[in-house]
């Protein structure tokens, strides 16, 4: 089953994601076929459990589609919607398909009203809101996780964008919602904010891939001095750290997918989100380094994937937000040593 | 892109019965061992220490029961092994036979020559030594010039090994020398296992690093007889055989904890108060060391399917490097407290040792120009 939605994920984005696709996109126009497609696939319900209507697919698995996704650049909410899906499904609320996006809910103000919830508050940088049906959320009501599933067309969406021209949006949120867009959320999933950072750690590990494969190609080919810049140890070296912190963040990231939904989750999401914005900054750098001045046009692929990983690290906590939570983590322990809480709270069987 | 793939440890990879265990007997061998020897890492040296260790079963922990190991996973020795230099316990008598020359001996060896030596390693009774660099043959192993000449009965050796980490007291040395020419730069190498204690004409003398401390030895060969049964593995297939052994010695977790002493001291430090600055940095430095350690176990799993990961090895030492080395700087960046060589206090002492060691970190064990050149061909640079 792995496979098969792997390879099925990897076909549809090669054959679909364009460089042309990309631009339409970052141009505002939302590839609507292409979201057909995935949904026909079924690829946005992968990480929902089979019960629920998914497939069975082990999530660390599932997740996997979010690097390839962001190995291709697609314009699309995917991560998202795999996401909010899992998460309106934990809750036992209806999966009514259809673009979905997530934002964090600490924001909102939430009372109740009769039967319904009363939200109240404003979301900023919501990914893809304006292209989406519905915003889920997770926000505390009575002092325990609620998500929320709130219907894009009763919100008030004020369009802005990321780095890379994708919808990030500004969306006042004043709304009843009826028990139907409401529920608790059983389990230890956490906030939107860790969820959306494991996401993001993993599509900027599928994006500094690619990257490196162009700047490797780019080395093979480009010939100065009479010779492909490749020989030169310079651009040896710099290819070489682009690799390891592609492999770190990489990693990292599948450290993360794998204890998804365990109490190891919250510092190795923490990890995963320093780490790939830190790497960001480096692979980026050396990328169009290596390039030269063709990677800085609009004309070449690069920048699609140097201003996505750029983007994501302001998402769901920056490297500062996500270090000194793990900092703090680190020096308050209850544990003998730094290295047994190292070790201790990431171990599989770890407790909270 | 394989190279940037690093698979998951197998679930269960965590043994924390085992390492339960290993903490409880370091927790008494080391009450008394204070941190300015600890930060020493696997540079520590003592028989005793290495003995006790293997009465626990835990050197060749992977070798074959029939040759005195115990038949465990890479995967349990990982946590054996991080469990020792988390808490800096002197390893460094048996941790070179136990890492890469006792596997070597047990995939090349002769029969003769694995009942002979890897019963005694997994008791921790021998010390090795590894004679690769010379004075004109550093990161280019294969300008070797120590030469092995056949005559009757065995070999002739002559020539210079440099940097020979603990020669002066190991009991043996694999020696890696040319055997005959060859066309291919690679090519005419051999390697040998070599009784240190039992050989002649073997001169070996201190070369003091700039910490004042002698761990390099400088080896000289002046004819020495070496009998054929010397021979490890087959003649002229020296460099392959150096090669496989890589992925052991670059991949494990002495490659990012050498400082971790520091770690500890630091973090002891900054316990009581810390500023958003300071715990950002602890954050940080938490988060490398989660994921390097993550790299690290992922090889020790593709080792244990009996792959050979030398590529992601070299991605494991040359980002390990790189952190073990940027601690003292670190340090210096979050408290204001001098280095005091011998030490006024702990940390004081413990950052002195450090900053003196770290330089060596991206020379030993394949600089970080090799290594990243080796990186940059396995991602298909032509």
């Amino acid at each position: 089953m792995e496979s098969m939605i792997f390879d099925m994920a990897e076909r549809l984005f090669r054959d679909h994601v364009s460089h042309g696709l990309r631009e339409d996109a970052a141009a505002g126009q939302c590839p609507e076929a292409l979201w057909t497609r995935i949904e026909e696939a079924g690829l946005h319900m992968a990480l929902v459990p089979e019960e629920a209507g998914g497939f069975g697919v082990p999530a660390a698995e599932a997740l996997g589609l979010v690097r390839i996704a962001g190995a291709h650049g697609l314009p699309l909410p995917l991560a998202e919607t795999l996401i909010a899906n899992a998460v309106l499904a934990r809750a036992g609320l209806a999966l009514s398909g259809g673009r979905l996006t997530i934002a964090e809910g600490e924001v909102l103000q939430l009372e109740r009203r009769g039967g319904a919830v009363h939200a109240r508050g404003h979301l900023t940088l919501v990914p893809f809101a304006r292209w989406a049906d519905r915003i889920v959320t997770i926000a505390a009501l009575d002092g325990a996780d609620h998500v929320l599933s709130l219907p894009v067309k009763d919100l008030t969406v004020t369009p802005a964008q990321d780095l890379a021209g994708m919808p990030r949006d500004d969306v006042a949120v004043d709304l009843d919602l009826p028990g139907a867009n409401a529920a608790a959320l059983p389990g230890s999933m956490g906030g939107m904010r860790g969820l959306g950072a494991l996401v993001r750690s993993l599509a900027t590990a599928g994006a500094m891939e690619t990257i490196l494969k162009m700047s490797v190609e780019y080395a093979n080919d480009r010939v100065q001095f009479g010779r492909p810049i490749g020989k030169f140890q310079a651009i040896q070296q710099y290819l070489a750290t682009m690799a390891g912190e592609t492999a770190a963040s990489r990693t990292a990231a599948e450290m993360a997918a794998d204890s998804y939904d365990t109490a190891a989750f919250a510092l190795t999401v923490a990890a995963a989100k320093s780490s790939a914005g830190e790497a960001a900054e480096t692979v980026g750098a050396l990328a169009h380094q290596v390039h030269g001045a063709i990677g800085y046009t609009q004309e070449h692929a690069l920048h699609h994937f140097t201003k996505r990983i750029w983007s994501w690290r302001d998402e769901f906590g920056t490297e500062l937000d996500w270090t000194q939570e793990l900092g703090r983590a680190a020096l308050s322990s209850p544990h003998d040593t730094f290295w047994h809480f190292i070790t201790d709270s990431t171990a599989q069987g770890a407790t909270a | 892109m394989t190279l940037t793939a690093f698979p998951s440890p197998p679930p269960g990879a965590d043994y924390d019965d085992l390492r339960q265990e290993v903490r409880a007997f370091l927790a008494e061998e080391l009450a008394d061992f204070p941190p300015e020897k600890r930060a020493e890492s696997w540079n520590g040296f003592s028989r005793d220490f290495s003995r006790k260790l293997a009465q626990r079963g835990w050197v060749g922990m992977t070798f074959p029961k029939e040759y005195g190991g115990h038949a465990r996973s890479a995967l349990e020795r990982y946590v054996v092994s991080e469990e020792l230099l988390a808490a800096g316990a002197p390893v460094i008598s048996h941790w070179i036979a136990d890492r890469q020359s006792g596997p070597l001996i047990l995939a090349k060896g002769t029969e003769d020559q694995k009942r002979a030596i890897v019963p005694r390693i997994a008791a921790g009774e021998l010390c090795f030594c590894i004679g690769m660099s010379e004075p004109d043959s550093g990161s280019d192993l294969a300008a070797t010039r120590t030469v092995a000449t056949e005559v009757e009965g065995g070999f002739r050796v002559n020539g210079t090994k440099v940097w020979t980490t603990y020669a002066h007291v190991a009991d043996y040395m694999i020696l890696f020398c040319r055997t005959g020419k060859s066309d291919d730069r690679h090519g005419g190498m051999s390697q040998f296992l070599i009784d240190l204690k039992a050989t002649e004409n073997i001169q070996i003398s201190p070369i003091i690093d700039l910490g004042g401390e002698h761990h390099f030895n400088q080896v000289v060969f002046d004819n020495t007889f070496l009998p054929s049964d010397a021979l490890l593995g087959e003649q002229g297939e020296g460099w392959s055989q150096v090669m496989s052994e890589l992925a052991f010695e670059r991949s494990g977790p002495e490659r990012f904890l050498s400082s971790f002493a520091l770690i500890e001291e630091l973090i002891r430090l900054l316990r009581k108060d810390a500023t958003e600055a300071q715990q950002a940095e602890i954050g940080r430095l938490s988060a490398h060391l989660m994921v390097l350690r993550q790299m690290s176990r992922s090889v020790a799993g593709m080792l244990n399917e009996g792959k050979n990961p030398a590529l992601q090895a070299a991605i494991v030492k040359d980002l390990g490097a790189l952190y073990e080395q940027d601690i003292p700087r670190l340090a210096r960046s979050l408290l204001s407290r001098p280095a005091v060589p011998g030490g006024r206090d702990s940390y004081a002492a413990v950052l002195a040792y450090t900053e003196l060691a770290v330089p060596s970190f991206s020379l030993r064990g394949g600089t970080r120009e090799i290594l990243r050149g080796i990186i940059a061909r396995g991602l298909g640079l032509r």
